[in-house]
């Protein structure tokens, strides 16, 4: 027996919404490896699974819903299939939507030799009175299908002995039961796989490729218009341009072999009947209602963030972050005086406290994380789409939106979903205008310093008018900056189901490992550079070269009530957000005073209001000003988004600065 | 329940009053195949019953309660002549004998199941319209095939008669409802020429007078209604039919099931918003201009 271990290459495959992630968590657990795909700003997550000597080595593919480029999931998810050639392919199909998940097997059909249906959420479907017949699905398409529940971890193991069995089953050709495209259509997918030689079309298959072309796919196209001769060139579009209805007669055929499938093995009740996810979605998705509920989702998150997450911020700033500065103040004895003051203010003072955020942002992410896995952001997205396009924009921009309240970052990242260049940079200029999870805290603690029992009020004022603010913007630029045509929506709003725990604790569990990464990373940097320049040269804050720096911002600050500790608190948010916080920590911090105390004594309350304002609506911050510059590709739009923001936040804190002093003296 | 007897002079009131109101004995006579005194008797036990109205000379006609329970009998004897067809594969000309037995031993509860076996079905063997279990009848406008011009397509809907050697030898014609025929000629003595299928075949005055048609375009234009998506009311359902419009984006489209053969069910449409459709087991959000674009087929019997 070959003693050596034995490795098997699998990729996951599948639809969005069809809980592959959940299986590939399970498949995986903790080894998972999370990065980007060469080249690509799309994640790719990678993990292994060991079997006795076996070891699985497994990729999960982006969701998509067909191998058609629409998209850059679908070309990294076809390329990988093509260039890569895994061992094994698993189909995975939500049991619920079956005609779906058996459109990507006819596409898979066609690249993956091996391949097996993993069934998913079978509970599931037999909720909504769905039968399937795993028999008689296997033997039609003569693939095997292995029923799973991944939110019950049933069906995982017979899953991975299914994998190891394909892999060691003598490799003969199977009777894959390919789409049948018709003589027809044939004929004209072979004409032009004549044209398509392999040294222009390697390695892509041939006849796939055709297929593909007639389809109308951009990336082959982009492709074969560099390599191929111009003799064959005419001719390729010629039969290109007579058949442009191919692209729908082959869907059409396509989606025929799947309803065909799904008769012989699926018994479903009638089309008329309303299911659940129908009753909800009359009221989620309706004009006016929808928006009401929508508001009240938002406003529940936030609200349980905040009065939850507050007071345990405030417990563990006291409890740890004060009571160690005392001690080291205090009590540590035999190290130099410097080093003490280091450790207190400039390392507790400043990323320290960032790190209290830990339980907000938890509270945060885990409730956001849940709302995405129930399937109810698509309806947001639905809902708004009628308001969207006053801003130019379609609902599904309010997904990567939605997004902004966790993190800029992935929000402008996330605006690949969008087709259209144009729709797409609008969303991509409107998302550091989303407050993030980061700026959210901010606020809030000193929202809760300053304005007491109104702190919530103030807090959820300053949310709604930087939405609405966001729209004003996205309005101004839709209509006189740029131009273009409007984008047509069209996307699936998943069925809902429970959340699962176990992948939102996943996911937050990987937000929090981020969120300390930069705390102990750019943060603490920066906390500690801020620490240095506030001692140097004599070692007093007062004179050093911080409070210089400070003081030539002073004029500006002065307009909005801001002395220049603000200010530099404020400049230092452009590192990270969350370093307003900690500089403000290494500046007020001395004494161990409790730096919320010590703000009342820089800052009278219409001055607060200015800077909450200030800081909602300030530049981006350097990793969002990044990815903007990688999506765009110039460094053109970072800039345009830095200048409007600077422009925009002080008009408005000026703005909101004076009408308070009227109305407060 | 009422008595058979009630039953069977309800019914015959009803049916008469299709045509005279009110009613006079001497047809009902004829109907029941009973003598006019004991015609005369019914008649006013009926009206101390509050079912009828009746003066004595005149005729009498259905009050609304007699209408009511008329219509339940109707209803019980055009489901029993639907199933006797149907289910037990008896012949049309037989099954009129056989239900009016049947109809009156049948309880509310076996009509109901009697309903739900039968489904859909909104008419009797002969075409007549079977009232539904509130009463309400559907009223059709048919005409006899004396009245249509020369050339006319129309399609059979009704035979009017209870007449067993006729309805056998329309069933040896092919002439049930719903055949769809032509006038070829009519004759000086009322006798009608129709052509079915490829056959020709002649109908005297009373068998064309008792053969109630509607013009054949009308149904076929009510059968498949085609429109864009965006028409579709919510809960109703349809097949799509085409996609209009060049190329551009239609991609993802496709790849989401909005292609022709393909069932789905609008479930939200406002006006101006986006529209939700349920297709191939899933919900999928369409723009409004792309709605326009796409052309269905409605389903006629959508909830």
């Amino acid at each position: 027996m070959d003693k050596s271990s034995k490795y098997i290459t699998v990729a996951l495959a599948g639809s969005p919404n069809v809980g592959k992630s959940t299986i590939f968590n399970l498949l995986t657990g903790l080894s998972q490896h999370v990065g980007n795909w060469p080249g690509k700003t799309v994640e790719q997550k990678t993990g292994i699974c060991r079997h006795g000597d076996i070891t699985l080595n497994i990729i999960d593919l982006p969701g998509t819903y067909s191998l058609t480029a629409n998209s850059l999931e679908e070309q990294i998810a076809r390329d990988y299939l093509i260039k890569e050639k895994p061992d094994v392919v698993v189909a995975v199909i939500n049991a619920a939507s079956l005609e779906r998940g058996l459109y990507l097997v006819a596409e898979l059909i066609e690249l993956a030799p091996r391949i097996i249906i993993a069934l998913n959420m079978i509970d599931v479907a037999r909720q909504q009175g769905i039968k399937i017949d795993i028999e008689a699905l296997s033997s039609a398409l003569d693939i095997p299908v292995i029923p799973v529940i991944a939110t019950r971890n049933r069906g995982l193991m017979e899953l991975v002995n299914q994998i190891i069995a394909e892999y060691e089953r003598p490799f003969e050709k199977r009777l894959l039961k390919h789409v049948e495209y018709g003589s027809s259509v044939e004929k004209i997918i072979d004409m032009v796989a004549e044209l398509l030689t392999p040294d222009i079309i390697d390695p892509y298959p041939r006849h796939w490729a055709a297929m593909k072309l007639l389809e109308g796919d951009e990336q082959i196209k982009n492709i074969v218009q560099k390599s191929i001769t111009a003799e064959k060139k005419p001719r390729l579009e010629t039969i290109l341009r007579a058949n442009e209805s191919a692209a729908l007669t082959i869907a059409t055929l396509r989606f025929e072999w799947v309803t065909k499938l799904s008769a012989v093995a699926q018994e479903k009740p009638p089309l008329s009947r309303v299911s659940l996810t129908e009753k909800i979605d009359r009221v989620a998705t309706h004009p006016i209602w929808g928006l009401i509920f929508l508001a009240t989702v938002l406003a529940g998150i936030f609200g349980l963030v905040y009065s939850i997450g507050i007071p345990l911020q405030n417990l563990l700033e006291d409890m740890l972050i004060h009571r160690s500065q005392e001690w080291i103040l205090s009590s540590l004895f035999g190290v130099p005086d410097w080093l003490r003051h280091l450790l207190a203010d400039g390392l507790l003072g400043g990323a320290g406290i960032v790190l209290t955020f830990i339980p907000l942002l938890f509270i945060f992410f885990f409730v956001w994380a849940m709302i995405e896995d129930s399937g109810y952001t698509a309806r947001a997205a639905f809902v708004t789409d009628r308001y969207m396009h006053a801003i130019g924009l379609h609902g599904k921009s309010m997904l990567p939106l939605c997004l902004g309240f966790g993190c800029n970052v992935p929000a402008v990242f996330g605006t690949r979903i969008i087709d259209s260049p144009r729709a797409r940079l609008l969303t991509i200029l409107l998302a550091p205008l989303i407050p993030c999870a980061g700026r959210m805290s901010v606020v809030a603690i000193i929202a809760a310093a300053f304005f007491g029992n109104h702190a919530f009020l103030v807090y959820w004022g300053l949310l709604i008018s930087n939405l609405l603010i966001l729209l004003a913007i996205g309005f101004v630029l839709n209509r006189f900056i740029m131009h273009g045509e409007e984008e047509v929506l069209i996307m699936e709003l998943p069925l809902y189901h429970i959340p699962d725990l176990r992948l939102a604790g996943i996911i937050t569990w990987h937000n929090l490992v981020a969120f300390i990464k930069r705390a102990g990373t750019v943060i603490l940097l920066v906390s500690l550079f801020v620490w240095l320049l506030s001692v140097i040269p004599e070692g007093n804050i007062e004179n050093s070269l911080l409070a210089a720096c400070g003081r030539l911002l002073e004029p500006l600050g002065r307009l909005i009530g801001l002395n220049w500790q603000m200010m530099i608190a404020l400049i230092s948010s452009f590192v990270a957000k969350e370093n307003t916080i900690a500089t403000l920590g290494v500046m007020l911090g001395e004494g161990g005073n409790g730096f919320t105390n010590s703000l009342s004594t820089i800052l009278t309350p219409s001055g607060a209001l200015a800077f909450l304002v200030l800081q909602m609506l300030f530049i981006p911050c350097i990793a969002t000003t990044g990815a903007i510059r990688s999506e765009t590709g110039t460094w053109r739009w970072p800039l345009f988004s830095i200048a409007l923001q600077l422009i925009v936040s002080f008009a408005a804190a000026i703005v909101v600065y004076r009408v308070a002093l009227l109305i407060m003296s | 329940m009422d008595t058979e007897r009630t039953q069977e002079y309800l019914e015959a009131i009803y049916k008469r009053q299709q045509d005279e109101t009110p009613v006079s004995t001497s047809s009902l006579a004829e109907d029941l195949k009973v003598s006019q005194p004991a015609i005369t008797d019914m008649l006013r036990s009926l009206e101390s019953r509050g079912l009828i109205n009746y003066t004595p000379g005149k005729g009498a006609y259905l009050t609304s309660l007699g209408n009511e329970k008329a219509l339940g009998v109707i209803r019980r004897h055009r489901l029993w002549e639907r199933f006797l067809t149907d289910v037990l594969g008896m012949e049309w000309d037989k099954v009129h004998d056989q239900a009016c037995l049947l109809e009156h031993v049948t309880s509310p509860e076996v009509e109901e199941k009697l309903a739900d076996l039968l489904g859909n079905v909104d008419t009797c063997p002969h075409g007549h319209s079977i009232p539904d279990k509130d009463g309400h009848i559907k009223k059709e406008d048919l005409m006899p095939l004396t009245e249509f011009t020369l050339g006319e397509k129309l399609i059979l809907i009704r035979v009017n008669k209870e007449d067993a050697a006729l309805l056998s030898r329309l069933d040896r014609l092919g002439l049930q409802p719903p055949a769809v025929v032509r006038i070829i000629s009519k004759n000086k003595n009322g006798a009608i020429e129709v052509e079915i299928g490829s056959n020709r075949i002649e109908l005297d005055r009373e068998t064309a007078i008792a053969l109630l048609a509607r013009p054949y375009k009308e149904e076929k234009e009510s059968k498949a209604e085609e429109m864009p998506l965006s028409q579709l009311l919510p809960g109703q359902t349809g097949v799509i039919k085409a996609i209009e419009g060049g190329r551009g984006k239609l991609g993802r489209c496709f790849s989401l099931g909005f292609t022709p053969g393909t069932r789905l069910k609008m479930l939200e449409n406002y006006s101006r918003g986006p529209v939700l459709v349920k297709l191939h087991d899933t919900e999928v959000a369409l723009g409004r201009k792309m709605a326009n674009h796409v052309i269905v087929v409605k389903d006629n019997h959508g909830s």
